[in-house]
């Protein structure tokens, strides 16, 4: 029975796992979710990446939202930087060694959208636990 | 056949399709019990908590309910429903029983079987409203028997608004709902033909009936949440004095970890 609680427990965090890991780099959001809804329709929030590679170089994260690089870092192996952000739809953060650079990690913040435009898909069931 | 199966992958899969998939599709693995107001009954249990939805343009499915929407605006939703009556899920789950004492607490001559009488699952059609905001959200809904079973009708009304906080997603929710004595009566009363000494005949009349229910979800992703629901619903007083009801209040409960796709 504990394991199977366990195991419950162990896959919800499993599937948070970073789905873009390339060879050694690696690249972390927190938090990588935001949930909106009609009454918050945007999240307003301050995401701290984290990045570290095995090799020491030029590097730079990049975000779907903007052209332009979040931040660079010369001879570096790792680095920490916030971005403050209103967001309505989920993006992705990634890391790479300059513009037009291949990617070397990449990290999706996701949006819940609680409220769906079709208000049917909100409406309360008979189902008497309802949870879903 | 797998260029269907393919298509319905890509129908469900999240973040794949710019639409939004008209399918919904949950499921939730726990624990969680009902209770069950009826004498000499047993609570209602749940581990796995299944949903199951689909939403076209006018037709949809939800997990049981059959609608027609046929006025959707900026305002309100309005459809024609179809659904089954789920009262009967109590009466499913009693027992029997034998007694030395009647109704009154006098001794009897020999024991006697108590055993709660048997109701059927109805058919109802009827009307429902949707409207929502940033005020919370309405549900109004008017239901009448189309199978022949109780011959009722019932009026509801649900008003919820949900709070995020982090990744948590709180949403309260209260309801009233105004069941018409046939309805009450079918289900909540005793027939002379059921009654015995120990289980006097009894009817009901109309009655409204209240309800409160809290659910709280925290997501881990898009896909995974932890979600803990409970739901106290005060039957109405004519169905609480029936001989067959034990307890005026219901109560259910759910909690478990929650997959959406």
């Amino acid at each position: 029975m504990k394991r199977i609680l366990a195991l419950l427990f162990l896959l919800p965090l499993a599937a948070l796992a970073d789905d873009a890991d390339n060879e050694s780099a690696t690249l972390s959001v927190r938090p990588m979710l935001c949930i909106v809804d009609q009454r918050t329709p945007v999240c307003d929030m301050q995401f701290v990446i984290a990045w570290e590679s095995g090799e020491s170089g030029y590097y730079c994260v990049f975000s779907e939202l903007e052209s332009d690089a979040v931040r660079c870092w010369s001879e570096a192996r790792s680095g920490e930087t916030t971005d403050e952000r209103n967001v309505a739809e989920s993006f992705s953060y990634w890391l790479n060694q300059g513009e037009d650079e291949p990617v070397l990690a990449k990290a999706t913040v996701d949006v819940l959208q609680k409220s769906s435009s079709d208000r049917r898909r909100n409406r309360r069931t008979r189902h008497v636990w309802d949870i879903l | 056949m797998y260029a269907r199966l393919a298509c319905l992958a890509l129908l469900l899969a999240p973040g794949l399709s710019l639409a939004e998939s008209p399918w919904r599709l949950g499921a939730a693995l726990g624990y969680g019990e009902r209770s069950n107001p009826l004498v000499l009954s047993d609570d209602v249990p749940l581990v796995l908590d299944l949903d199951i939805a689909y939403f076209g343009e006018r037709f949809f499915f939800d997990n049981g309910d059959l609608g027609f929407t046929f006025v959707d605006n900026a305002d309100v939703t309005i459809s024609f429903m179809g659904r089954f009556r789920s009262d009967r899920i109590f009466f499913g789950r009693t027992d029997t029983e034998f007694v030395l004492f009647d109704a009154a607490g006098a001794p009897l001559a020999e024991a006697v079987e108590i055993v709660v009488p048997d109701r059927d699952y109805a058919v109802e059609s009827g009307f429902e409203l949707l409207s929502d905001g940033r005020w919370g959200f309405l549900q109004m809904s008017a239901f009448h028997d189309v199978s022949g079973t109780h011959e009722g009708f019932e009026i509801d009304a649900n008003y919820g608004i949900g709070f995020r906080s982090g990744n948590w997603y709180i949403e309260p929710a209260i309801g009233v709902s105004y069941k018409s004595e046939d309805l009450n009566n079918y289900y909540w009363g005793v027939r002379p033909e059921e009654s015995s000494a120990v289980l006097p005949p009894y009817e009901a009349d109309d009655g409204i009936n209240v309800r409160a229910r809290l659910r709280a979800a925290y997501y881990f992703s898009r896909n995974w949440s932890f979600a803990v629901s409970a739901e106290y619903e005060r039957l109405n007083d004519s169905a609480a004095d029936s001989p067959i009801v034990d307890n005026q209040g219901v109560l259910g409960w759910f909690a478990g970890v929650a997959w959406r796709f």
